[in-house]
Parts: C-alpha cells; structure tokens; sequence
C-alpha cells in the first residue's frame, strides 16, 4: 500500500526534500562559513520548490483566463508561487546581507573557519567583560584556572 | 478602526525616510521615530475602548477572507503594540554610535513587530518575522565591539535556518488545506491533526523559536547579548523573545491544542530552563549570566504553554511580561555594572540605590513573597499539580529546583556586592548610555514595585484578555463573518 510510484510529482518532492536536506546537513558539518552561506542557499531553494509544489497541478496551465477557455481547464494554484516570490526575494536580501557580514569576520579575524571564529569571538567578549574565557567541552578548566579574573 | 494600518505604515515610512531627512536636519530626523512611537502609544490607548469585548478584524484592500489579507485586533495584540512601542521608546538610540542607520533599523523592527502581533495570516506571519529578524541582523552586527559582525553572522546563520523551518512548516500546512489564513484553517481543524499537520506546527516552533531563546536552538544568545549595548540586549531579550512566541501562540491557541504538541512544549520548556540555569550558575560576569537566566526563563513560558487554553496563555502572557520588566530591567542596570563579579566588589555600598534596584528585580525574579514574580510562579506550580500526567508533576520539581539554582547564583551576587571593599579598586568606566539607562532602570523597578498591591486585578485582566484570545468560536467568527465589510477597506 505503501508502495510509491514514481510520477513526475514525487520526484520533484523528493528532490526537494533532498535540497533541503542537503542544505540543513551542511549548515550543521560544515565549518567554512561561506560554505555554510551556500548550504543556506540550498535549504532556501529546497524550500521554495517545496512551497512552489504544492500549488502545481500537473497538467495545469498558468492561471490566467484567456479568452476562449473552455471551463474544465485545470490550473496551478497562483498563490504558493506569489508565497515563494516574497520569499525568494527575503532570501537574497538576507544572503546578501550574510556575505557582507562574512567580509567583515574576515577582515576582523583573518579566518572563514567558523571553529576559530568561534574561539574569537568567545574571547573577544570575554575580554570585554574582563573575565576568562568561558570553558569550552574540549578544554574544561584549562582556560579559566589559568588566567583568572582581572582585578 | 481602519487606522490599524498606521501601526505598520508609519513606523515603515519613517524608516525609510529617517536617513534621507537626515541630510536636510538632524533634528527633525532625530525627532520622526520617537514622534512615530509616541503617536502608536496614543493610538493605541484610543482604540483601548473601541475593541471593548469584542475584537474586530481589518481586511486589507477589501479582499474578503479567506483571500485577502487580514489583521486581528483585540486587547491581547493591542496590548502588545503599547508595549512594543514603550519598549522601542526606552531603548531609542539618542546620541549613539551610527545613531541614523540604529534609528532607521528600530523604526523597521517596530513596524515588522507590530505587523506580527496584529497579523491573521500565517505567510504574513512570516514575511513580518523575517523583516523583525533582518532589523535585527542589522542591529547587532552594527554594535561598535569588534566581534559583533562574527556574533551576527552566527544568529544571522541560526536564525534563518530557523526561518527556512518555519516556511516549510507553513508550505506543509498549505498543502494540506490549501489556505493560509489563521481563521480559515480554524475551521479544518481535523485535517490538520494527521502526522503531516503536526510535523508542521514542530518546524513552526523550532523556526520561530530560534529568536524565543527555545532549548535546542539559542546558541547564538549569549554570543550576541556578549556583544551588544545592554539597551539592545534588553530588547532583544525583552520584546523580541516574547514576540516569537506569540507567533507561536497565535497557531498554537487556533489549530493545535493537541495533547502531543502539548507534551513537547512542556519537554522543550524544561529542558530549556535547566539548561539556562546551569550555565548561568556557571557564568563570571552579568551579561552572561543574565543571558542564561533568560533562556531558562522563556523555557518556564514554553512550560506554561503546555497547560492548554486560557489558563496557559494566561500564565504565559504574565510570564512574559513580568520577564520583560524585571530582565528587560535588569539588562539595563548591567549597563551600569560592567566586568567580572570581582570587579564589581562593593558595587551596592558606594551606591546604595543601584543595590536596592538589583535587589528588587531578583527578588521578584525568584518569586519571593511580596513581589509579583512570587504569584505568578506560585499559579503556574498550582495549575501545574492539577494536571495528571506524570511529565507535569516533573515539571513541578524542575521549576521550584532551577530557582534553588537561580537563587544561589544571584544571591552569590548579591553577597559579592555587598561585600566590603578593602582594596581600592578604580570605578568601572561608564559608558555614554549608562546614566539614562540607570533611570529607566529606577522606573522599571518603580513599576515592578508599585504593581504589587495590584497583582490581583491585573491578573484578572489578563484573565479576561487570554479568556477573549483563547475563543476560537469568537475569532473565526469576527473574521469570517462577511457583513460587516461594506466599506471597511
């Protein structure tokens, strides 16, 4: 009963549950921050397919009402391709916005390696809140016996 | 009534205008964004009265439901704009750093907060959420310490993944129903209790709890409250925290009072003030204890949640706005005590009122007798007893040991400020903001304060709001119904 058939549809859904996937996967392993930008680039298009889905019919045609159309023809839902549209364009906003944040870390750190990007951050406030770095699970307590807090 | 569209207009346009007038003057420019929020606050309190017990919907350009666009009002979200706007007000940039470009950003983050708490619409919803989260964006990687572009680019990554969750949730909603309109899906509610409807409501949480400070996915707060100005962090742990979660309220109240989606409020939730408690028992300097201490707090909101209906929203709107006046308090007075504990040794003696405000804020933060913190943790232990499953009585245990946890850390705190102060150490430099941030700071507390005798009837009135929000019959109605819609556009 389970069985699914292969249709049009179901492979353009399951290519873009797998876009999606991909792009959260590389969000997460990834530690080259541009890399991330771009797996974020392909979560938002596994997204937008999968919103732009649910309005297809197949077969349909775009919904506009021409003359001469007989009534029975079937079309695409309009409004999940109006939905992705506003998306999309928040989308590149926010990517574009992301790569001028990453020329900025990069002229602040010399690095795109989110590890030590972190690391600089971490101590970066911490020495703006003139404590020592907090622990990290790798290294416990090595950080925080050693320098102690500035008086 | 109509008028409603000057909350998202006016603050939009001021916005976008607020740099272009700064070239001509300063001063007007200078002056439009607090004009514009002052005029909200106004606006508001007239339309107070109007709503009245009965709440009442805008269609925006006359397109009736379920295909236009439609706003709700009533007490609840007209609540939330005043406060969105008193909260802009007290944290409004005067003379700071890049103030023009901060200006123009807080004016966007109040339009897209206003739209948020007024909006009927679940892709409106996200549209708003996403504009809120780029004003924010902008805000924190526009902080002048150094490792503030590194903090912003880490949320900005968090923070759309989380909203990427929320459209696909809401795209999984769509093609179940076919229609995005809250009222619309309200009234099929059946279709949406199948497994796909609740794998969609638990993206919509995750997405929208990226900025709620939810358990798993609020790594990026103390990085971004470390590098902000304590005015920005106490909005953004104040105001913007709360206003994800009444995104999730609005769907979560409407379409899934569902005894699984239930449940997993609840687990969020105590995972979520565990964890805060234990790291900021661990913390050594303020900012990131206080930014602990607020994901552990927006966890109790995620645990009041889970009691179902009014009672919940009830608990949880108290909550969040106790949470809002004492954290949103308590991040303004860290601006007056920057460094590590050590530093601030016998901070409370040289200044004694600085030490009765902080008293106060952690006194009612914990729940201690006469402040209003107390009755609010004390209904929401009562209303969790009378549940019967198991996972609630666990609730109980973990809200009354994290405030033993919170209790020994800010009582440590407390101890270190008291203390007497042998060595002659330098005072802490002030910052710019510090004094004006004192006396909001002495305000908040004044509130805080001044509430207490009034606990019982403004309890009551959040009753009767959360009573008014909870009505689902009332909200598909008011929406749905189409008389009234004449000439309403």
């Amino acid at each position: 009963m389970m069985s699914i058939e292969v249709t049009i549809e179901n492979i353009l859904y399951f290519g873009a549950i797998s876009l999606s996937l991909i792009g959260l996967f590389g969000m997460m392993m990834l530690q080259n921050v541009f890399r991330i930008l771009l797996s974020l680039v392909l979560l938002e298009a596994g997204a937008n397919l999968l919103l732009v889905l649910s309005g297809v019919r197949i077969g349909g045609v775009a919904p506009i009402i021409t003359e001469g159309m007989s009534a029975g023809v079937v079309m695409n839902d309009p409004v999940p391709q109006a939905l992705v549209l506003t998306a999309i364009v928040i989308g590149v906003g926010i990517q574009a916005l992301a790569l001028a944040l990453i020329f900025r870390v990069k002229r602040n750190y010399g690095t795109l390696d989110l590890r030590k990007i972190r690391e600089k951050l971490e101590k970066d406030i911490a020495v703006s809140n003139e404590v020592s770095a907090p622990g990290s699970y790798q290294a416990p307590e090595k950080l925080t016996e050693s320098t102690g807090a500035n008086q | 009534m109509n008028k409603m569209i000057l909350l998202i207009a006016l603050p939009l346009l001021a916005a976008f205008l607020i740099p272009v007038v700064a070239k001509f003057s300063a001063t007007v420019s200078r002056l439009l964004g607090p004009v514009v929020l002052a005029f909200v606050l106004v606006f508001v309190a007239l339309q107070w009265n109007v709503v009245g017990r009965d709440s009442f919907a805008i269609f925006l350009g006359g397109f009736l439901p379920p295909v236009g666009i439609v706003f709700y009002v009533d007490h609840f979200s007209l609540m939330f704009s005043a406060i969105i706007a008193a909260m802009l007000l007290v944290v409004w940039p005067w003379g700071q750093y890049t103030a023009i470009r901060q200006q123009s950003l807080y004016m966007l983050l109040a339009a897209s907060s206003f739209g948020l708490v007024l909006s009927s619409d679940l892709f409106n919803l996200y549209v708003f959420y996403e504009l809120l989260a780029v004003a924010t964006y902008g805000l924190v990687a526009n902080q002048p310490h150094k490792a503030a572009p590194a903090a912003a680019l880490r949320y900005l990554f968090v923070s759309c993944a989380g909203s990427v969750m929320l459209l696909i949730g809401i795209g999984i909603i769509y093609t179940i129903t076919g229609t995005l309109n809250i009222a619309h899906l309200a009234t099929m509610i059946g279709k949406l209790h199948g497994l796909a409807g609740l794998s969609a409501f638990i993206l919509i949480v995750v997405g929208a709890g990226v900025k709620a400070e939810m358990f798993p996915v609020n790594s990026w707060v103390p990085e971004v409250y470390g590098t902000s100005s304590k005015s920005l962090s106490a909005l953004l742990a104040g105001l913007i925290s709360k206003l994800a979660v009444v995104l999730i309220l609005r769907v979560l109240l409407m379409l899934f009072q569902v005894d699984v989606v239930l449940d997993l409020l609840l687990v969020v939730g105590i995972l979520g003030v565990l964890s805060g408690e234990m790291v900021a028992w661990r913390a050594k300097d303020v900012t990131r204890m206080l930014s602990f201490s607020s994901i552990a707090q927006l966890g109790l909101v995620f645990v009041a949640l889970s009691l179902s209906g009014t009672i919940g929203l009830w608990l949880a709107v108290g909550l969040m706005l106790h949470h809002l006046l004492v954290k949103g308090g308590l991040f303004l007075l860290a601006d007056s005590m920057p460094g590590s504990f050590n530093s601030l040794k016998g901070l409370a003696r040289r200044s004694p009122i600085l030490g009765a405000i902080f008293l106060i804020f952690i006194f009612s933060l914990l729940g201690i007798p006469p402040f209003p913190g107390f009755w609010i943790k004390l209904m929401l232990v009562i209303n969790l007893a009378q549940q019967d499953d198991v996972l609630y009585q666990i609730a109980i245990g973990v809200v009354l040991f994290a405030t033993v946890i919170e209790a020994s850390y800010l009582f440590k705190l407390v101890r270190i400020m008291y203390q007497k102060n042998d060595e002659n150490i330098i005072k802490p430099p002030q910052t710019s903001t510090s004094g004006m941030n004192l006396l909001y700071a002495k305000f908040f507390a004044l509130i805080v304060v001044v509430s207490m005798p009034f606990v019982s009837p403004i309890s009551d009135r959040l009753k009767d709001m959360s009573r008014q929000s909870v009505n689902a019959e009332n909200y598909i109605e008011t929406i749905m119904s189409q008389p009234k819609l004449g000439g309403q556009s």
